[in-house]
């Protein structure tokens, strides 16, 4: 075992100093802002607390938020707080109130029952009272995610061993930065299934609302980007046409000294390396100084015993 | 969760405050039992979240990949709160969280979670270190061993895990964490002997690992 020891990637504490004090804590907030799903002993998400460090842009959506909740008084399933996806399971839009047509479809194919979300927008109590009557200890909560993952598998939580339900693909209905075409829209569930899971599914997100989920990019089928050409195109250039799509920037994205900053503006003469669906009509913009955007860095951690990194370390 | 089961509403009250339609009022602030939740899942994040990032970057060599994978198992472990064992088991219980979400992943079933955007880019400098010499050999051979494998003796060599613990992250008997790890072992030692052997000879041919 010594053997393996000694090509250990990367050892616990180097990879905790990789991550900023400032992430750690935001990625611990975010997490804990989000819905926990129904039987878990809570009822409802707890506010943020202090570890929160948001950024000022963070602030100002959630100020854009609050006021969209208040505007607008039949829509005030926001809470104060963004991205606390309680929204998610707090009431349905009011044309959805009082339909009667089932919101998911269980089709049974060989031992096995394959369900789909027939509509993302129902109200997801809803969701697991049709999973009641098919005896399924299935829970269902559902995420604000950019337009073409609307109805889309996004999380599969189960935490108790190899779980027999697994999900169902539809090759090019969607694109994520992790699985490429293979975009799961729905779960294969046994007929005979007596576990429990947890499904997450994507909805539409409210005028405001932060995604918690994204496909791979805003130039992806079926975000607003769709069909636009960025590479090598200027912020300026980039700015303008998304202006004539009426689509904003939530924000920039740069990196300095291998650092990434977000900027409420950057120079126009910046170029656009990459762009992610942010909120309904917002995204983020990815840009550097140069036109291609810059390899990344060399480690910066250092060389174990023995071990030689590939290029010198980081300055 | 019965609350759950009436509309939210907050018509007529202060931004911050809800009730639900079928008259029962929410609290506004949080009861103990969520903040209680709060803190457990917090101090869990605080003494293992170094433990978590080194098992996913350890066995991750797309730093993109780690942060999805990372927040997902942070998000699977407060969801699935109530299933964490208490210490000194819920290092291990994540490890096997994070085995999962990782094993999805590499199916393919990948998701980019918009809250691991900023720990993507915090990760984007984490370069997977290359080797030479003897440790290239170890580091070739120890990739060539069936999954099932390396993890066991990952879970050894660099997550320091003994059988029991091993048997807890991946659900097993400890007889059975026993056997297994003896036979991987095994496989490994059989890989760097033919590894060593190539290094030794260049030009021979070394078809389905017999040596020539």
């Amino acid at each position: 075992m010594n053997q393996l020891s000694r090509i250990t990637p990367v050892s616990d504490a180097e990879a905790a100093r990789l991550v900023r004090p400032d992430t750690l804590a935001g990625l611990a907030s975010d997490i804990t802002a989000t819905a926990v799903p129904a039987g878990s002993g809570r009822s409802r998400p707890a506010r943020r607390r202090v570890l929160l460090i948001a950024t000022p842009l963070a602030a100002a959506a959630t100020a854009a938020v609050v006021a969209t909740s208040i505007a607008s008084p039949g829509h005030q399933h926001g809470s104060a707080i963004k991205d606390r996806p309680v929204v998610a399971r707090s009431h349905p839009a009011p044309g959805h109130r009082t339909t009667r047509a089932r919101v998911l479809s269980f089709v049974r194919h060989g031992g096995y029952i394959i369900v789909k979300v027939r509509d993302p927008l129902a109200d997801p109590a809803r969701y697991n009272d049709e999973f009641a009557r098919h005896h399924l200890n299935i829970r269902l909560t559902m995420l604000p995610v950019s337009p073409s993952l609307v109805g889309t598998l996004v999380y599969m939580g189960s935490s108790q061993g190899a779980s027999p339900v697994t999900p169902i693909t539809a090759r090019g209905r969607c694109y994520t930065g992790g699985g490429g075409s293979a975009c799961p829209v729905g779960v294969r569930v046994p007929a005979d299934f007596h576990g429990s899971e947890v499904l997450t599914f994507g909805r539409a997100a409210r005028p405001g609302e932060q995604y918690e989920s994204v496909a791979v990019s805003a130039t992806a089928p079926g975000e607003v980007m769709h069909g636009m050409s960025i590479q090598g195109q200027t912020v300026a250039q980039v700015v303008a046409a998304l202006r004539a799509r009426h689509v904003s920037v939530a924000r920039f994205n740069t990196s300095r000294n291998n650092i990434a900053v977000n900027l409420r503006h950057v120079p126009g003469r910046y170029y656009v390396y990459s762009a992610l669906p942010w909120a309904p009509g917002q995204v983020i913009l990815f840009v550097g100084p140069t036109r291609t955007q810059p390899a990344p860095p060399s480690p910066v951690r250092k060389g174990h015993d023995g071990i030689q990194p590939t290029a010198s370390p980081a300055p | 969760m019965a609350s759950h089961q009436g509309h939210l509403r907050n018509a007529g009250l202060p931004a911050d405050m809800w009730a639900v339609s079928k008259g029962v009022a929410l609290p506004s602030p949080p009861t103990a039992a969520q903040d209680e939740r709060q803190r457990r899942f917090e101090a869990a994040y605080a003494a293992h979240h170094g433990p978590v990032f080194g098992y996913v970057l350890r066995r991750t060599s797309n730093p993109d990949d780690a942060a999805d994978v990372i927040a997902e198992t942070f998000l699977t472990a407060w969801r699935r709160l109530e299933d964490m064992p208490p210490e000194p088991q819920a290092r291990l219980w994540l490890y096997g969280v994070a085995r999962r979400v990782l094993a999805n992943h590499h199916r393919g079933e990948r998701r980019r979670w918009a809250l691991a955007d900023r720990l993507r880019a915090d990760l984007a400098v984490y370069r997977a270190p290359e080797y030479t010499g003897e440790l290239a050999l170890i580091a070739e051979a120890f990739r060539g061993l069936p999954a099932a494998d390396r993890e066991l003796l990952a879970l050894t060599a660099w997550e320091g895990l003994d059988h029991g613990q091993i048997a807890v992250v991946l659900g097993c008997s400890r007889n059975a964490v026993r056997i297994r790890l003896h036979r991987a072992r095994k496989r490994l030692a059989a890989a760097l002997a033919r590894g060593q052997a190539r290094s030794a000879h260049p030009g021979v041919s070394v078809p389905n690992g017999d040596l020539a």
